[in-house]
């Protein structure tokens, strides 16, 4: 039998201050990066076009910028992204015209559109107020669900894991100013649903524990629990980071942010279900048996 | 005993072999007519076309999303700021001043629903609107009003709808899809198109004709002189700052104008415009309007480079105040290129002065025919559009034309006059030539849109997604390499760590894709990018599903139970942990289909369908096979796993 782990034994909630101090310090940096350079929102959230060109001919970014500038779209952002091939993103104020501009800019050129997203600054808008009732939505879902399968404080704990995911997700992505567009929303709603996925792994194995081990301190139960789940945990976790990580490199440009924002949530909802949602049902136990304490001495 | 059980167990797993035979014919069914479709070359697909199979067949296959296989997504909207504009009436200062109000605001906060606004605006400034928007109701309060307003930009959606899908159909485009969405949306989805800007312009040009009188030069005069007062009074900065790179076009050509040309509309003028572009400096200060237009004999030219700033100087509000209600001044289509003294071109638009009231409006067209003008005729050779009216048209048009003989009507689409002749005898025949056009292309497609109707309302494109056809192709071949580049990653890992029981759980993957497949094709529904995304993923969590269960299986395995029991026990105690967390997935899954937009619900659709084939493959026909396995008429003597 061919095993990562044999009778492993980690000190998980013991060492819990550690990946609790971790991630916040990745999420305050994240958190100043929000303040300082904000999120880079793509064209579905800010408003704007994107388009996707190739030319038949070579053509050098600089000279682009000039043709463009000429007629009127001095503001538009030109990257390369292939052989004779360019992302070009106008904002919101310059892309109402941006049809017509980008025929004058253009004329003479030969060309092919591969690709053109453009969104209103008003469909913008709406579409960011959309996702985020879709993200307070699916939580609230998620934390009734698990609230009628497990316990409340299961519930709280999964929560406090989930919320962690996306803000340090959303730190990384802010951090690193990738591009954030619908697909990186889709991928950000999938790291819930997946991070939980491990997360109700490891509590399904505490609340069956539990009864196996009546009278263990809930604290060595959680430790037993996410030792007993660690190899299924790292196996999942390996397979699915493959397959994303996969269409991360081949999966192309449209695919790249999804696929980028994957692996980040494969990798912190690993993380998470272990280090964060496990021992914070011992904190969330401590904190009401000290209150407990207290009231029996008076 | 031990062969009773044996015999009971392998009667159930009879019934889930059936079971599951059942279900692979159904995929293997579901499957037939993609598969099939796939490997027709394209003059197979011309003759099933032509013995009529070809619909047919498409209808079976699993439809490929715009971002697969090329198109283009729209989301229209009605303009509703522009359609309350277009149906005010009696417009006064009072009436400018509220909508400048009430537009301000909407820029500010467009989010904010433009009608709302416009109450809250007229409410706190007591301006009573059934003024400008008179109703037929009795009651004429604001309120009412307002809920009049919404109802008729409803009405107007719905006409649109209808408009459009006529457009589209004469435009030629296989299977549209033209759909009402809420009570001011409208989505068209095209597949393939070849050129979208083209398409674009048939779908949301409003193609409006009118037929409408110009004013008199008289008239046309004292119009400018007003404006160059009104330009004067406002800080020429104002305008200025908004195109900088316009006036510092204007400022370093100063020197090379002469005053002479700008002084007003001369109707016995040149041919041909002369060489000097531009504004004198002393002009400029006096006359600052007139100085950026141009005498071009019968009409008023306006130089292209010039176009920005006279278009912003005559939507500047206090200029806009100063204008007669009854006029509209408008520009020509396109530019025409006029020899200058230099020997080189200037391209020149052509500004009109013309009655706000359509004399006639392309309601009355009942046919129209795009062509190249004949040889006999004065249009040579040019595009130009035939169009004949109907008998109430007809009659109005004789008496439009009757009636004006030697004064000159601009035939006007969408606010741009195509051409402004000089009427030379009454039309009694119902018929009249529409020119200017920049091609026959152009002309065709104006054809077509006069043909089908002029939308009610301005419509705006809010969302468009355009996805090449190459790029469609070259989405396809990354996604499918992306996802059998992962299969054999995970197939080499998953075997190496779980030996015989990895080849079980990698077979059931495989199917577990191949479910999907059929299920989409069976319903009809559509594969976009993100859902070849969401296939990769579901072999993510197929793999967990067959993870959790070994982890089990060898747990009790370790624990000293027979083979036999350990793989039961290893299947029903995963079974909780798999449903628990496969469905807080397809919650999460349900949310993005409701929320999300097209290509993120084919995302929701895959991952919704593989979690659920999970259920299926990962857990009940791995088991399946697992348990012939342990069960077989020679007992395992060691697990392979």
């Amino acid at each position: 039998m061919f095993q990562f782990f044999k009778n492993p034994s980690f000190d998980v909630v013991a060492k819990r201050r550690y990946a609790f101090i971790l991630s916040l310090v990745i999420i305050l940096a994240g958190v100043v990066s929000l303040f300082v350079q904000g999120l880079n929102y793509g064209v579905d959230f800010s408003g704007g076009a994107k388009l996707q060109i190739e030319f038949k001919n070579s053509i050098s970014a600089e000279e682009l910028r000039s043709l463009f500038s000429e007629s009127g779209l001095g503001h538009a952002e030109i990257k390369s992204s292939g052989v004779n091939e360019y992302m070009i993103t106008i904002s919101a104020d310059e892309s109402d015209e941006s049809d017509e501009l980008l025929n004058t800019a253009l004329a003479g050129v030969e060309y092919e559109v591969l690709q053109i997203d453009k969104v209103g600054p008003k469909m913008g808008v709406e579409m960011r107020n959309n996702s985020i009732s879709a993200v307070a939505i699916a939580l609230l879902l998620i934390l009734v669900y698990i609230t009628v399968r497990f316990e409340f404080k299961f519930a709280i704990g999964a929560v406090v894991a989930l919320l962690h995911d996306v803000l340090v997700t959303v730190a990384i992505f802010s951090f690193f100013q990738w591009e954030f567009s619908l697909p990186v929303l889709a991928a950000f709603l999938t790291i819930v649903g997946y991070s939980l996925n491990d997360t109700i792994v490891v509590y399904d194995r505490i609340r069956e524990n539990i009864k196996i081990h009546k009278g263990k301190a809930l604290k060595d139960v959680i430790n037993l629990s996410v030792n007993q789940s660690l190899s299924r945990t790292v196996i999942t976790s390996l397979t699915t980071f493959l397959v994303v990580f996969i269409l991360a490199i081949f999966g192309g440009q449209v695919l790249f942010g999804f696929s980028i924002a994957m692996v980040v949530g494969i990798i912190v909802g690993t993380y998470s279900s272990m280090f964060i949602a496990a021992p914070v049902l011992v904190m969330w136990e401590n904190y009401f048996k000290d209150k407990e304490d207290k009231k029996k001495k008076k | 005993m031990n062969m009773e059980v044996q015999s009971r167990m392998s009667k159930k797993l009879i019934w889930r072999y059936l079971l599951i035979v059942v279900l692979l014919a159904w995929a293997v069914y579901s499957l037939m007519p993609t598969l099939k479709f796939e490997r027709l070359t394209d003059a197979q697909k011309t003759e099933l076309e032509e013995e009529g199979k070809l619909i047919d067949l498409e209808s079976r296959i699993i439809k490929r999303g715009l971002d697969l296989q090329g198109g283009m997504h729209l989301v229209l909207e009605v303009n509703v700021p522009d359609f309350v504009k277009k149906i005010a009436q009696h417009q006064s200062k009072a009436y400018y001043d509220l909508i400048e109000k009430v537009d301000a605001q909407y820029a500010e906060t467009p989010e904010v629903d433009y009608l709302n606004l416009l109450l809250a605006t007229a409410n706190s400034d007591s301006i009573r609107l059934s003024r400008y928007f008179p109703t037929s109701e009795r009651k004429t309060d604001n309120k009412a009003v307002i809920a009049n307003l919404q109802k008729e930009s409803e009405h107007a959606v719905i006409r649109a709808e209808e408009i459009i899908r006529n457009r589209v159909d004469q435009f030629g485009v296989s299977e549209p899809v033209i759909q009402l969405v809420g009570n001011k949306r409208i989505i068209v989805e095209l597949a393939g198109i070849d050129d979208p800007q083209r398409a674009k312009d048939i779908i949301h040009n409003t193609a409006l004709l009118e037929f409408v009188l110009l004013k008199d030069a008289d008239y046309t005069q004292d119009v400018i002189s007003r404006i160059d007062a009104a330009v004067k009074r406002i800080n020429p900065d104002e305008i200025a700052l908004a195109d900088t790179a316009v006036v510092s076009n204007i400022t370093s050509k100063d020197a090379e104008i002469s005053v002479s040309e700008l002084l007003g509309i001369d109707e016995t003028g040149m041919t041909s415009a002369d060489s000097s572009v531009l504004v004198d400096q002393n002009l400029a200060a006096d006359k600052p309007f007139s100085a950026l237009l141009r005498n071009l004999g019968w009409d008023i030219g306006v130089p292209e480079e010039n176009y920005r700033v006279v278009n912003k100087i005559l939507n500047d509000s206090e200029v806009k105040r100063i204008l007669p209600n009854d006029l509209r001044i408008l520009f020509s289509a396109h530019t025409k290129a006029y020899d200058s003294q230099d020997g080189g071109k200037v391209n020149f638009y052509t500004l009109y002065f013309v009655n706000r009231e359509a004399g006639m409006t392309g309601e009355a067209v009942k046919e129209a025919k795009a062509e190249l003008g004949s040889v006999s005729s004065e249009q040579m050779g040019q595009p130009i559009v035939n169009v004949r009216m109907n008998a109430e048209g007809t009659r109005t048009w004789a008496r439009l034309t009757g009636a004006n003989v030697e004064k000159r009507l601009a035939i006007v689409l969408d606010n741009k006059v195509q051409m402004a002749p000089r009427i030379s005898s009454k039309i009694p025949n119902g018929r009249t030539v529409v020119e200017g056009f920049a091609s026959l292309a152009e002309a065709q497609d104006i054809e077509i849109v006069l043909k089908a109707g002029a939308l009610p309302a301005p419509i705006d494109i809010i969302e468009e997604r355009t996805v090449g056809a190459s790029l469609g192709a070259d989405s396809i071949e990354r996604g499918v390499r992306s996802m059998l580049i992962g299969l054999f990653l995970v197939a080499i890992f998953i075997i190496i760590y779980y030996r015989g029981a990895g080849v079980i759980a990698i077979s059931t993957l495989v199917l577990n894709i191949f479910f999907v497949l059929a299920i989409l094709a069976s319903l009809r529904a559509t594969l976009t990018l993100p859902g070849i995304a969401g296939l990769v993923l579901t072999m993510g969590m197929a793999v967990d599903a067959n993870v959790l269960i070994f982890e089990r299986i060898r747990e009790e395995y370790l624990k000293g139970k027979t083979i036999r029991s350990a793989v039961d026990n290893g299947y029903s105690r995963a079974f909780i942990t798999i449903f628990d967390a496969n469905l807080t997935t397809l919650i999460t899954a349900l949310v993005l289909w409701q929320y999300g937009s097209g290509p993120i619900r084919g995302f929701a659709v895959t991952l919704f369908w593989g979690i659920v084939f999970n259920f299926v493959s990962g857990y009940f026909i791995s088991r399946t096979i697992f348990t012939s396995f342990t069960y077989g008429k020679k007992p395992l003597k060691k697990l392979s796993i």
